[in-house]
């Protein structure tokens, strides 16, 4: 995987964060919305959006992976996001 | 000979600060500021070192002046870390077998600092050479620090037992 400020780095020195997912504002969404964002993931394969971190420097980006092929597509600091 | 020397310099002073204002504060204390990410600059007596984009360490005697009054944006950061500087003309070797970086195919001209994780350690790399053989200043959380150094003295100490000629014991 390649990190957008250290560069390409073997797998083991990453961490998975999930995927980016909008948080619906607590004070306002229905019981079932918020119980679907605390509880409910998405597990359909497909292009998603996800947190990784590159742990020796701690630095979180976005990783565009495939989750069918499991093939990294895009890196990006969450800044970057065009 | 050993094929590798270690050096513990964990008790030189060194300070770091890291977040969006780090660059300007450290250039108005009359710093060099590295402008590349994950680069360095020497400085008398030690160096500056840009860890990713907006964090600084700074070792040797100029890093007294990090304890001037923080500026917003700028935070603090702790370094208590086990500094060690290796040398060897085997240690390209240790680093292949330690970490997933390779060290040769960085240009040293361009003063990189790599952030990698070695022997499953976070530790900060600065690469170079001394006397026409490599050389590298190594960083790591000090907690983590002796089985760090035992773990890589063991590993040289290998490199050095297989490069040494082999005695044939007595056949039967």
């Amino acid at each position: 995987m390649t990190c957008p400020v250290n560069g390409p780095r073997a797998i083991s020195e990453f961490a998975y964060g999930g995927e980016i997912r909008p948080m619906p504002d607590p004070t306002t969404c229905s019981d079932d919305a918020w119980a679907d964002y605390i509880f409910n993931r998405n597990g359909s394969p497909g292009v998603k959006r996800e947190w990784w971190c590159h742990t020796p420097s701690n630095t979180w980006f976005v990783a565009e992976r495939d989750t069918a092929r499991d093939v990294v597509l895009r890196t990006y600091l969450y800044a970057e996001e065009s | 000979m050993s094929a590798i020397t270690f050096e513990n310099v964990s008790h030189t002073p060194r300070a770091g600060v890291k977040g969006p204002g780090a660059a300007a504060w450290l250039a108005a204390l009359d710093l060099p500021v590295p402008r590349a990410p994950n680069s360095w600059l020497p400085l008398p007596g030690g160096l500056i070192a840009r860890l990713g984009l907006t964090e600084f360490l700074v070792e040797g005697s100029e890093a007294a002046k990090l304890a001037a009054p923080l500026a917003p944006g700028v935070y603090p950061v702790l370094r208590q870390d086990t500094a060690l500087v290796l040398h060897g003309a085997r240690l390209n070797e240790l680093l292949l077998e330690t970490c997933s970086v390779d060290f040769r195919a960085l240009d040293l001209s361009t003063r990189p600092v790599v952030l990698t994780s070695m022997v499953g350690v976070g530790a900060t790399v600065i690469p170079g050479e001394e006397g026409g053989m490599p050389c590298c200043h190594i960083w790591c959380d000090s907690t983590y620090g002796e089985w760090f150094f035992e773990t890589l003295t063991d590993v040289a100490g290998e490199l050095t037992q297989s490069s040494q000629p082999r005695h044939q014991g007595a056949t039967s």
